[in-house]
């Protein structure tokens, strides 16, 4: 915690003065969190080259120019010999143990070396692949984002050509709108028109039977009543004489 | 460098300084820091499954209390594999086969368990004296045989590792001394004894394994018994 405390206040005293340098070298020691070696140089893929599983390629190489391709085994076979013969090493029970467990050892990593191999390595490659995978989704979806962006943009050039269909339709309404109005306009006052024109030919009609009633009212007082008389009397002979044809003439 | 059969279970010491502390503490080097890498080598996969897999093992049948005690007990179960699989290598010293030090280890932690089941769940913890379903006769006997099976099992675990990991060793270096005195005498005899010092370290190497993961399993079943 100290140490983030001077890294912050060498990092605000950067830029200020001649103290400023060599606090930030002077302070590179305290440097222990990982910010500042990102991004790591990545892992190499395969271990170091062996042979005979413990001996560096590295040594072979390096007894090459001297001593050729059988140098080291010159070397191996020289020390073991000499640690026998002076008995450095002594051979005791302990030989056995240890030859017994090598062969253990020898033939556990030949057989199940390359499984469990593949094992680790499948448990790092799930690791990294789960990461992958949360990655290329984010990357798919931010690209289809941007697609549906796009369609967007290219709707709303449209967006005039909607205007108008619309300042076009608003017209139409407002148009259909007053020619009703005055249609029922029309019609009313032509209502209004025809009412007084019926209203003059009743009182046209009105009069006119007033004045026949009239008429035939005079003229039917002025028939006397010898007059009618005379009529009916008038009526009968000319139906007797119609009769008396008839007659005559249905006899024939 | 003549060895007598016992020598492997001295304490180690040069020039009269005692090594013990450096035996304890060497195999902590052959576990690789995690570094600032998430995604690391073969090694350090193999060992963050071997610790995801018992963490799993041990814990999921334990209630929540009990896994505060993760950390010790994953460090405890790696600790002892790689002391009793660094032991089968000769002329190695196993930290293990000496009986104070697995002692240390059962003792405490046994002890702990049984306080925190007394402290937290007194009744409970009493009560595990008596199995459910016994006959009314048998209860003085039977609480008397339960609560010396409870003091003795601090016993048991250490002297279980212990002896487990002495008698291999021991067998080891018998069987290979017979081999090697044979092997002048009657050859083929010997090559015979051979082929049983392979099969008895194949064993060996599998009773390593197995010890250290019985320990602290017990330990876990103490502790879920009192958590």
């Amino acid at each position: 915690m100290l140490s983030r405390l001077i890294l912050v206040s060498a990092n605000s005293l950067k830029g200020c003065g001649p103290i400023g340098a060599g606090l930030v070298q002077a302070s590179r020691s305290l440097h222990t969190s990982p910010q500042s070696l990102a991004p790591l140089p990545p892992l190499p893929e395969t271990g170091g080259k062996v042979r005979h599983g413990i001996f560096p390629e590295e040594l072979f190489q390096l007894l090459y120019p001297k001593t050729g391709v059988t140098g080291p085994y010159m070397l191996g076979t020289g020390l073991i010999i000499y640690m026998l013969s002076k008995e450095i090493y002594v051979i005791n029970h302990e030989t056995f143990a240890a030859a017994s467990i090598g062969a253990v050892i020898i033939y556990g990593v030949k057989k199940f070396g390359p499984s469990v191999a593949s094992y680790a390595d499948k448990l790092n490659e799930d690791k990294i692949a789960k990461a992958q995978e949360v990655k290329d989704i984010a990357i798919a979806s931010l690209t289809e984002a941007i697609e549906d962006e796009k369609k967007e943009q290219w709707r709303v050039e449209g967006r005039s050509m909607l205007f108008d269909a619309k300042r076009n339709n608003v017209a139409m309404l407002l148009e259909t709108n007053y020619r009703e109005r005055l249609h029922m306009v029309t019609n009313e006052v032509k209502r209004r028109l025809d009412y007084q024109i019926a209203l003059q030919n009743l009182h046209h009609r009105l009069e006119q039977e007033h004045m026949v009633n009239w008429v035939e009212k005079s003229v039917i007082s002025s028939i006397t009543p010898q007059q009618e008389k005379e009529s009916i009397a008038k009526c009968i002979t000319d139906l007797k004489a119609l009769a008396k044809a008839t007659q005559a003439r249905a006899g024939v | 460098m003549t060895l007598s059969l016992f020598d492997q279970f001295m304490s180690p010491t040069l020039l009269g300084i005692p090594l013990m502390a450096l035996a304890l503490t060497l195999p902590w080097i052959l576990f690789f820091k995690p570094g600032n890498r998430w995604s690391s080598s073969r090694f350090s996969a193999l060992v963050a499954q071997f610790l995801k897999w018992f963490t799993k093992e041990i814990f999921q049948p334990m209630s929540l209390g009990g896994h505060k005690w993760a950390l010790i007990l994953t460090s405890l179960v790696l600790f002892l594999i790689t002391l009793n699989m660094l032991g089968l290598l000769p002329y190695t010293f196993t930290p293990t086969t000496q009986l104070s030090m697995n002692m240390a280890f059962a003792v405490p932690l046994w002890l702990a368990t049984v306080i925190i089941g007394m402290r937290n769940q007194p009744n409970l913890s009493l009560a595990h004296m008596l199995p459910e379903g016994t006959p009314a006769l048998l209860i003085p006997i039977l609480i008397v045989i339960e609560t010396i099976s409870l003091f003795i099992r601090p016993l048991a675990l250490g002297v279980r590792l212990t002896a487990n990991l002495t008698a291999g060793h021991l067998l080891i270096q018998l069987i290979a001394t017979a081999a090697y005195v044979l092997m002048s005498i009657m050859p083929v005899v010997a090559i015979l004894t051979s082929v049983l010092l392979f099969l008895l370290t194949l064993l060996e190497v599998a009773v390593a394994m197995i010890q250290a993961y019985v320990f602290v399993l017990l330990l876990s079943l103490y502790l879920q018994e009192n958590v």
